[in-house]
């Protein structure tokens, strides 16, 4: 008797652990689970998930405590001033994170676990909105000036004519420059100041001639090509359909490209470690890459005055060319899960889309640099940096990110880089032959998009 | 001369083996722009990497979380896993064949292959933010029933009849017969569990949505999330993350060794 009780008592085990164990059983079970009782227990679920305790609590999602926490902690205390009861619930989350937790909600079509506001890296709002519209809510008539931003900026969070971003830091691409190193080679930084990139090469060559010591750092990938790309307003997407083949300045950015490498004038590190190590150990004379890799740069505090920040090269022959680009960025975006979204857009709205005085506190002491025009023209943007030589550095890059063409992915934008990341490896590593990469890039993005 | 050789390879693999632990601990004594540079020598700097670690981290509550979660975890495991291996050997049934090829099967799965059927299970049950939900997926894992039905298979079934003529129930055979012959399965089981649970990443940081709720991992992650990384910080991190595993490992390397080749000499 006894043994015939336990045997039913493991296999009462045996189940449960199918039921909730590593095994398939227990996803199984949920995907048959009928609607109805679903929808009333997510309701229960949402009570208890959403850390917004009193009325003026907003749950935000972002990751950096030095950099966008930092950011949202101010804003708060900016905005507490005319509302007392206002509080945040900051959650940090690495980036990759959020992306996972959205598209987990989505799938699952349960969006009670997302949070007020979320910060989501600009090059997947177009992807997230086109195949996760449910995440967000519009904030196309929520009072924000987007007028009020750079234009580029504002593109990149604006999918389908609405916009679902309040834009935060900015992404222009600065060229940073050794001073010490090139006057070894009898240049200044204002060599290097509107030029092209034919003008680039020579003036790098001579560099690498006179001090050994290669002009630029790469970190490898398509990066720097996609930045040549923007500088031209060459999307990769163009009504739709995508725009490799036939895209001048594409094959025009993959030469100058192959001819940096081939010459020495870059090295090209696939490990984003060495790259940064490779600028705060003078094993390159420079860097071009979004302003945010300023932080970077800085760490070397040893190397105080010897920098200097000047737009990059723009391409020869292309039209619309110009020597403005941008890389990387983020946006704050209010979910739908937002229990209070009038709240939120005000929020949005007096701080990071209208406070100067938050923008101020977070140059200095944050190092994000303003997408919100109105704060470029605050004093403290005009004040010589003591790292850059004393240049004003912060007012240079808020008139770089007003010249950055406007650019556009659409939803493909991992697609298209890892394409591109193929063709300029086999151009550059195996000597293929340039039009015919590009023509692979082109079939391979159609072929993973399904166009 | 072939014990010489066989030393010199030793010595390399030791070197290759044991170089990135020396490297961490160099990384968490130096400032982040020296670990940068490279630096290969130890330095002073634990002090202020601790300092900035604290100040932007909850470092107590991570491992408090990562230590309670992976006892727990480990705990209901050996509990159940062991419970499930011994059944399936002594005890005789037509289905468990079966059973026990879909529980194999089962292995075969990747988890991110589940993780949203059972997000929308445990959110459909009001259970995201609760520590059920992030151990139920874990506490029975078709590979450890697996290995205590192999241990099960070397425990006498003499024993076993000896101790039911004796009137020993058949709980307290379980209990007080295979358990203690069964240390070193338990150690070698234990040390998997714990370092799997203490190392798990993905499904804390789904189903778990708090900052309370952080983990070691987790904290890890968010260290290495800004723009500009704080490499000292970063590796003093990690240092901490890795020691408990370590220390574990260390303590239960004779039982795992024992456990992994057969249980019962």
């Amino acid at each position: 008797m006894k043994k015939r009780f336990l045997s039913t008592l493991l296999s009462a085990v045996m189940t449960a652990s199918l039921l909730a164990g590593c095994g398939g059983g227990g996803g199984n079970t949920s995907a048959t689970d009928t609607t109805d009782v679903q929808t009333t227990q997510t309701q229960e679920a949402e009570t208890e998930v959403t850390a917004s305790g009193g009325e003026e609590t907003l749950t935000v999602w972002c990751w950096d405590p030095n950099f966008n926490i930092y950011a949202m902690k101010e804003a708060e205390k900016i905005y507490q001033k005319d509302h007392p009861n206002f509080k945040l619930d900051i959650q940090e989350n690495v980036y990759s994170d959020i992306e996972q937790k959205l598209i987990t909600a989505a799938e699952a079509g349960d969006y009670s676990t997302l949070p007020d506001i979320f910060l989501m890296q600009d090059y997947s709002y177009s992807k997230m909105a086109t195949n996760y519209p449910g995440i967000f809510t519009d904030l196309t008539d929520s009072g924000i000036d987007f007028t009020q931003f750079t234009a580029g900026k504002v593109a990149d969070s604006t999918v389908d004519g609405k916009n679902y971003g309040v834009p935060f830091d900015n992404g222009a691409v600065i060229f940073a420059v050794r001073t010490d190193i090139i006057e070894q080679a009898g240049l200044k930084a204002e060599d290097f100041k509107d030029i092209t990139w034919s003008k680039f090469l020579e003036l790098g060559q001579k560099v690498l001639d006179e001090t050994g010591c290669p002009m630029l750092t790469s970190s490898g990938g398509s990066e720097l090509v996609i930045m040549m790309m923007q500088s031209a307003g060459a999307s990769p997407m163009v009504d739709g359909k995508v725009n490799l083949v036939g895209n001048a300045a594409l094959e025009e950015a993959i030469s100058i490209y192959k001819k940096l490498v081939q010459s020495g004038i870059m090295v090209d590190y696939t490990d984003w470690d060495q790259y940064i190590a490779s600028m705060n150990d003078g094993t390159a004379a420079g860097v071009i890459q979004g302003c945010w890799i300023m932080s970077s740069i800085q760490a070397a505090a040893d190397q105080s005055g010897k920098w200097a920040i000047v737009n990059m090269p723009k391409l020869d022959n292309i039209d619309g060319a110009t020597n403005y680009s941008n890389c990387g960025g983020a946006s704050w975006a209010v979910s739908s899960n937002c229990k209070n979204v009038e709240l939120a857009q005000d929020f949005l709205k007096t701080t990071f889309g209208g406070s100067v005085e938050l923008y101020d506190i977070l140059l200095p002491n944050a190092g994000a640099i303003a997408s919100y025009l109105p704060a470029g023209e605050s004093a403290i943007y005009q004040e010589g940096s003591e790292f850059y030589g004393g240049q004003a550095v912060y007012a240079d890059i808020v008139e770089y990110a007003n010249g950055v063409p406007a650019f556009s992915y659409d939803a493909y934008y991992s697609d298209i880089r890892s394409a591109l990341t193929d063709a300029i490896t086999n151009v550059v590593q195996n000597g293929a032959d340039i039009t015919e990469e590009i023509q692979n890039a082109q079939d391979t993005v159609e072929f993973n998009i399904g166009g | 001369m072939k014990t010489a050789l066989s030393y010199i390879v030793l010595c390399i693999i030791s070197f290759l083996s044991v170089f990135p632990l020396y490297y961490m601990l160099c990384g968490a004594t130096n400032p982040s722009i020296d670990v940068i540079r490279g630096k290969l020598v130890p330095g002073s700097y634990l002090l202020e990497n601790f300092k900035t670690l604290i100040e932007f981290q909850d470092l107590g509550r991570a491992l408090f979380n990562s230590f309670r979660n992976s006892l727990l975890i480990t705990l209901f495991t050996l509990l159940i896993c062991s419970i499930a291996g011994y059944g399936f050997e002594v005890y005789h049934d037509k289905g468990k064949d079966i059973l026990m090829s879909i529980l194999l099967l089962a292995m075969m799965l990747p988890f991110v292959a589940l993780m949203i059927p059972l997000f929308k299970m445990f959110s459909a049950w009001g259970m995201v933010n609760t520590w059920m939900a992030l151990m139920l997926p874990s506490i029975s894992t078709p590979f450890m029933i697996m290995l205590f039905r192999q241990a099960a298979r070397s425990f006498p079934p003499d024993i076993i009849d000896a101790a039911r003529l004796e009137g020993l129930s058949e709980m307290g055979i379980f209990f007080r017969m295979y358990i203690p012959t069964m240390k070193s399965t338990y150690g070698a089981a234990m040390t998997v569990t714990f370092m799997n649970a203490w190392n798990n990443y993905l499904w804390p940081k789904i189903i778990l949505q708090k900052n309370e709720s952080i983990t070691m991992p987790m904290l890890v992650a968010n260290l290495k999330s800004g723009y500009s990384v704080d490499y000292g910080m970063l590796m003093l991190g990690v240092l901490i993350c890795t020691l408990p595993t370590a220390i574990i490992f260390l303590c239960l390397q004779k039982s795992f060794a024992n456990g992994i080749t057969g249980a019962v000499k």
